[in-house]
């Protein structure tokens, strides 16, 4: 009788098997469809192509290997990567992320960069139930906790962005001589939140720290002659000026015309951007800047996907010509498609919810040439923090990094007061 | 039977049961809503230019006030969303009101000035020391009032109230009137022509249509920053939609719209890398050989187009 069970249980096991094998195969799809925008026009081209083209290097690395593994059907599945161009315009945008959707039916759904670029589509994603693969959208205001179907893949949310020079005023401000700073930003999301999420984090630390002067200028501001001497009045020991590139370009130079010496003046783009600024503010106009470290200096130590160095000599194979730069958001796109390949390797379908559940699994686990992928709760990016870092120069007059804050990850001293 | 109905029933009736049945059959809803819109906005500049001749570069100023004006309705006084949006079309003309000297400019310098107000309005919406009731520059969240249903059968009755206003300018010795000031104010007012009160009506309506838009698109999107709402490709796509179909008319804003919209998604959709080229040749060819819009074909053969 036991024999008999036994049989019949290991022939049903076996027929099970057997059965199971080919219905996960037929279910399988020929190809597993990314569907996203691009901007090769307008105000936001020079942040989406880096980005896109960070993707489209991955797509087609992971194709020529035969796809990606694709744990819900256990198998490699090529990627087909479904791109429209928004030529930055939103309203476009919002139409062809609605096209994805609901006429190409992609089984991923991805953000172009920047918040502007993706607002349209953390309503549309929310609306249609599709998990947003959210790249370098960084504004607050998209994370809720009613919203579960987007996360942050490659920047930090804004609101905590600027919490390494918060932390290097307050806690080594002090001893060195910074007792009165300046903050100076550009009327838009991204560096307007980053000034508020600042002024919180200096007040909340109860540091002897003074906030002396504190003006939002229009994002279209070119010339700073007359704010910069407005803020040397208030006598400042620290400036932190947060700006797009255009902006930390023009102010940059206009310290320099008026010859004013700030002892610590920190700018966004030189970090994130250093090519471009280099190129119009000059070596020497960028000799001291404080800015953010990015990812492509720190060389994080990976467990997931090619190091900075080895994704460096893959990019410049691939776009050997030299007109996308390669840099911050470079490895932004590329980020977000190692999220997406470890997120289908550990996903059991590619429901959206599953999806979401298998996106936040890797929450502190991922360690990839950006950092550690954090998210909180709301799919807000915690990880991937960029240290605050000074510019000097090398022997041969070329700019480098010099990681100051936080100190783990510090590769040298801070040079202050400005000589 | 009277051109008025003759009009409504051939023109504006089709062009409502068109957008009604669309989303049953094509699932790109937004596509759909985003063609109302700029039906909306085409004839709010052919409203203002096509029947006074004040080419309004800044249009988007009073989209974006609308925009804003919904958010502020729905954020602060928790009002229902057809409720924001009247609000947003009040705040429109309000500020309609406020920018009626500009009315004293004429030709290049009112599109300018026109221009200029309209970069105004949205640093003073994106003013951080406005937070507290735009959200300034780090975007409004509606997540209470989003139902793009509702907000799509918003926009398509607001598309009829407009085309319905533009059918009676057509139709009205007031439209007549107006469009005699266009082509020489003086002569109208000697004919006994209010030109002042003539010219504020058409611009306070045309900011109305375009308030109440901006109120819809706000309900619709519910997510959105100052630039996106006061992007100036709003203005220039309607004035480019409403003069490739050719203005003054009715049928003229429409067309181009349908044509120029339909092509640019086409592109969008197809070839997005020759996207630049094929727009740009299209309006290049406008600009050389139908300078007066597609309409122009029809009535250059003395054919009446309404």
């Amino acid at each position: 009788m036991l024999r008999k069970a036994i049989t019949a249980f290991g022939l049903g096991a076996v027929m099970g098997m057997a059965l199971a094998s080919p219905v996960l195969a037929a279910d399988a799809p020929a190809e597993i469809k990314l569907g996203t925008l691009y901007a090769s026009s307008g105000r936001y081209a020079s942040i989406s192509m880096p980005v896109h083209a960070g993707l489209k290097l991955w797509v087609e690395q992971k194709n020529a290997e035969g796809g990606v593994y694709v744990k819900a059907f256990d198998k490699k599945i090529p990627i087909k990567l479904v791109a429209y161009d928004d030529q930055s315009n939103t309203a476009t945008a919002s139409t062809l992320y609605n096209q994805l959707i609901t006429q190409d039916k992609v089984d991923l759904f991805v953000a172009d960069s920047g918040s502007v670029l993706t607002a349209p589509a953390v309503t549309i994603a929310r609306d249609h139930k599709m998990f947003l693969f959210d790249q370098t959208g960084t504004g607050g205001s998209f994370f809720s906790k009613d919203n579960p179907y987007i996360a942050l893949m490659s920047d930090p949310v804004s609101t905590i962005w600027p919490k390494p020079i918060a932390d290097f005023l307050t806690k080594d401000g002090p001893a060195l001589g910074i007792k009165r700073v300046a903050i100076l930003y550009s009327t838009n999301e991204f560096t307007g939140t980053q000034a508020n999420s600042l002024r919180k984090f200096i007040k909340d630390a109860n540091a002897p720290i003074e906030i002396v002067y504190d003006q939002g200028v229009p994002t279209e501001t070119t010339n700073y002659t007359v704010i910069l001497n407005n803020i040397r009045a208030a006598k400042p020991d620290a400036v932190i000026h947060l700006g797009y590139a255009p902006n930390d370009i023009a102010f940059l130079r206009n310290v320099q015309d008026v010859g004013i010496k700030f002892n610590m003046l920190f700018c966004i783009y030189p970090g994130l951007e250093t090519e471009l600024l280099e190129k119009n503010v000059g070596a020497k106009g960028l000799q001291h800047v404080f800015t953010y470290v990015p990812p492509s200096e720190m060389a994080y130590p990976v467990n997931f996907g090619m190091n900075i160095a080895d994704y460096k000599k893959a990019w410049d194979k691939k776009y050997a010509d030299g007109k996308i730069e390669f840099g911050f958001n470079a490895v932004a796109g590329y980020t977000t498609a190692l999220v997406i390949e470890k997120t289908l390797s550990v996903a059991t379908s590619l429901d959206q919810m599953e999806l979401r559940k298998a996106v936040f699994s890797l929450s502190g686990n991922l360690k990839t040439l950006d950092g550690t992928f954090a998210l909180d709760e709301t799919g807000g990016q915690i990880g991937e923090l960029t240290p605050l870092g000074q510019l000097e120069l090398n022997d041969h007059g070329h700019i480098k990094f010099v990681a100051i804050y936080p100190h783990e990850v510090a590769t040298g001293k801070p040079v202050y007061p400005k000589p | 039977m009277p051109s008025f109905v003759r009009h409504m029933l051939l023109i504006v009736a089709p062009l409502m049961a068109a957008f009604a049945i669309l989303p049953g059959v094509y699932d790109n809803h937004l596509l759909l809503f985003n063609f109302v819109i700029f039906l909306i906005l085409a004839q709010g500049v052919n409203i203002i230019y096509g029947f006074t001749g004040y080419l309004p570069f800044g249009y988007v100023g009073f989209f974006g006030a609308g925009a804003y004006g919904f958010a502020i309705m729905v954020m602060h006084l928790q009002a229902p969303a057809p409720l924001a949006v009247l609000a947003a079309g009040v705040v429109g003309v309000l500020l309609g009101l406020l920018l009626t000297p500009l009315l004293r400019l004429s030709g290049a310098y009112f599109a300018i000035a026109n221009l200029a107000a309209a970069l105004a309005v949205l640093h003073f919406v994106a003013n951080p020391a406005l937070e507290s009731i735009t959200k300034g520059p780090y975007g409004v969240a509606l997540n209470g009032t989003f139902n793009p249903t509702l907000a799509y059968i918003g926009a398509v009755i607001i598309l009829a109230l407009t085309l319905g206003f533009v059918v009676f300018l057509r139709n009205s010795s007031f439209g007549m009137a107006l469009q005699a000031v266009r082509e020489d104010a003086v002569s109208a007012a000697m004919a006994g022509v209010n030109v002042v009160k003539m010219r504020v009506i058409a611009w306070l309506v045309s900011a109305l249509v375009a308030g109440l838009a901006g109120g819809v698109f706000a309900w619709y999107v519910s997510v959105f920053y100052p630039d996106n709402v006061f992007s100036s490709d709003f203005s220039i796509f309607a004035i480019v939609f409403a003069l490739f179909g050719g203005v003054a008319t009715i049928m003229g804003p429409i067309v181009g719209v349908i044509i120029l919209y339909g092509i640019y998604n086409l592109i969008g959709f197809t070839t997005p890398q020759y996207f630049q080229l094929i727009y740009g040749v299209l309006i290049m060819a406008l600009v050389l050989f139908l300078p007066a819009g597609l309409v122009s074909l029809a009535t250059r053969r003395g054919w009446n187009v309404p």
